[in-house]
């Protein structure tokens, strides 16, 4: 097992990666910005090092300061969490030329799985149905308008090397594609380093829903089960689920079967998370996969019992899994509600400014994933995440009240500082939810009729 | 299960020894502490004094030493407050101070040299590349902060300067 572990990261993540380390016994060193030099992981790390200014280009998501604080604190393994350089192959080429073990798939899996149009391809080539689009990454924005008629609107433009909901837009007119592709295009460059763009058909009434998948390095696949991750605003997600309500057990088995077997196919390693979109008639089509931990992974842990950071940490040290596919066996609903510093009434823009006053819910099955505390300033350099809250119960319909009652719970306030928690409630309460009819469609169907 | 309590006493008694010789330490340099580090597993103890004259004239008690690292290095950290109006150089990106070009040459300036802005005043390595700091301001150095050799952070202070006109 490493003996130092540097945590390329920020926010939650950072602190839950440190956590698991700290429970294994092993050092951590928290690489931050000079933002984040008063975190809560920052002073719990066993050491930290300031790699760069508040912007992301030039500390976290720079892979030659990284690397060097890596190498100067002794570390043997970097985990990068989710975002940054979490899914990039040429980070991890780097931290394998420097003799770093980079906590996740091995970088040649990560270039041919994380890059959205490879990955494409691969699943074409793995058997796994996928959505009508565009064979490659767009030549330009002309070649890429005639793949959105061939494909017919609404259509999906995604930045090859996005994640995360970042830098994809949805075109519904063919009028408004040349300025999207332009935007969409700036936006990968900005957030990804990255022009190339490739459009999808876009179905807008869709369930999003991903399958959780362990890999070791001995040729072992398992899966985790799956989770709904429709509630989503802007294309990032609000509210996931697991296991998927209203969906068929033989779908869910069906789906973890086909990942399990691409998984297999593509060499996996590490922890991985393949995403598909069901359409109305219940058909499944393959999106995209996350090479990394996902923001979502608690209702996984909450329902299966398995500490997935705890798992990345052992598989990366070359031990086969300790679980198999017949001892999974998840019990119970897990639902997270992320919190953000955003306000839904201006179509959810982040609202920087400072937490003035913070209470996190507390109770049974109750987990909050937060890196926030009364003081905190909330800057436009990052995500806007301030909490995750999770719940665990054995119904559904218990889990949803636990969810409502805890965010009920939650206090956040600051001179500026909008949240999400009053809607996330009206989402838990509203019909199509309850019902689990809801599709990706919901928060734009509740922000035009608004239910009171 | 009994052999974890055993373990426990084990770690008890080395915390115990630090915090006991912390003051002990805390006096044994010229200058103040200014970071004392514990790795467990096969112990270590890393003991650094500040590089200047105390600034802090209440000596801390002890066992608010045993942080495992000071906070990240400020603006002023570790730099004489006592030069009034002096300018900071500090680190451009995380990596290896060097003062001179190559080892054994002299190094870029010394105290009391003049640098003229844009002047090199030292070299950061990261991941084999030399990159040259360079002063921002004309001025005379009136101190050295970063060793020779040591790893430094980003903004960490390297020299200080009095800033002058030059010419």
């Amino acid at each position: 097992m490493f003996t130092t572990v540097l945590v390329a990261n920020r926010g939650e993540i950072a602190l839950r990666v440190l956590r698991t380390c700290r429970e294994m016994g092993i050092r951590t060193v928290v690489a931050h910005s000079t933002a984040d030099r008063d975190s809560a992981a920052v002073r719990l790390a066993d050491e930290s090092v300031q790699i760069g200014p508040a912007a992301p280009r030039h500390s976290y998501l720079n892979a030659a300061a990284i690397v060097t604080a890596a190498l100067q604190t002794g570390a043997d393994a970097i985990h990068p969490g989710y975002g940054f350089l979490s899914e990039s192959a040429e980070f991890a080429e780097i931290c394998e030329a420097h003799g770093l073990t980079l906590i996740g798939p091995p970088s040649h899996v990560i270039a041919r799985l994380g890059d959205k149009v490879s990955a494409r391809e691969f699943a074409a080539e793995a058997g796994l149905p996928v959505l009508p689009g565009g064979s490659g990454p767009a030549a330009g924005p002309v070649e890429a308008a005639r793949t959105a008629d061939a494909v017919g609107y609404p259509v999906v433009i995604k930045s090859s090397a996005g994640g995360g909901g970042r830098a994809m837009t949805v075109v519904h007119e063919p009028g408004d594609f040349a300025r999207a592709f332009a935007a969409t295009r700036r936006e990968a460059v900005t957030l990804f380093g990255d022009p190339r763009v490739y459009v999808e058909k876009y179905l807008d009434a869709a369930r999003h829903v991903e399958v959780q998948i362990l890999a070791d390095g001995h040729g072992d696949v398992v899966h985790l089960g799956a989770r709904d991750c429709s509630v989503q605003r802007r294309r990032q997600k609000l509210i996931e689920e697991t296991p998927p309500p209203n969906l068929p057990e033989a779908t869910i088995e069906h789906l973890g079967e086909i990942t399990v077997r691409a998984a297999l196919r593509a060499g996996y390693v590490g922890a991985g998370t393949f995403e598909y979109v069901l359409d109305e008639r219940g058909a499944c089509h393959f999106i995209e996969v996350n090479c990394r931990l996902q923001v979502e992974h608690p209702i996984t842990e909450m329902v299966t019992g398995i500490d997935l950071v705890r798992e990345q940490l052992v598989i990366a040290a070359g031990r086969p899994l300790a679980h198999r596919q017949c001892d999974i066996v998840p019990t119970g609903v897990s639902i997270e509600c992320r919190v953000n510093a955003e306000d839904p009434a201006r179509g959810f823009v982040p609202t920087p400014g400072i937490i003035e006053e913070f209470v996190p819910p507390g109770g049974p099955f109750t987990r909050v994933d937060t890196h926030a505390a009364a003081g905190l300033r909330i800057t436009a350099d990052y995500d806007p995440l301030i909490a995750k809250v999770s719940v665990w119960a054995p119904t559904r319909a218990q889990a949803v009240a636990r969810a409502h009652r805890a965010l009920e719970e939650f206090t956040v306030r600051g001179a500026g500082l909008c949240t999400d928690l009053a809607f996330l409630q009206e989402v838990l309460t509203h019909p199509l939810f309850r019902y689990a009819k809801h599709t990706t469609s919901l928060v734009d169907q509740m922000m035009s009729t608004p239910i009171t | 299960m009994t052999a974890e309590p055993a373990h426990l006493d084990e770690r008890e008694q080395v915390l115990d020894w630090v915090v006991r010789h912390a003051a002990r330490l805390g006096q044994a340099g010229a200058a103040p502490l200014r970071r004392i580090t514990v790795s467990t597993a096969t112990l270590a103890v890393d003991v650094e004094w500040s590089p200047t004259a105390p600034r802090d004239p209440e000596p801390r008690p002890p066992g608010t030493e045993l942080q495992r690292r000071d906070d990240p290095p400020g603006i002023d950290a570790g730099v004489d407050a006592g030069t009034p109006g002096a300018v900071v150089v500090t680190a451009p990106m995380v990596g290896t101070f060097y003062r001179s070009q190559e080892p054994g040459a002299p190094p870029f300036v010394e105290i009391g040299d003049v640098v003229e802005a844009g002047q090199q005043v030292g070299i950061i390595e990261a991941m084999k590349l030399m990159n040259a700091v360079q002063a921002e301001h004309p001025g005379r150095v009136c101190e050295i902060v970063a060793t020779d050799g040591s790893p430094v952070q980003y903004e960490e202070p390297l020299l200080a300067l009095v800033p002058c006109d030059g010419h």
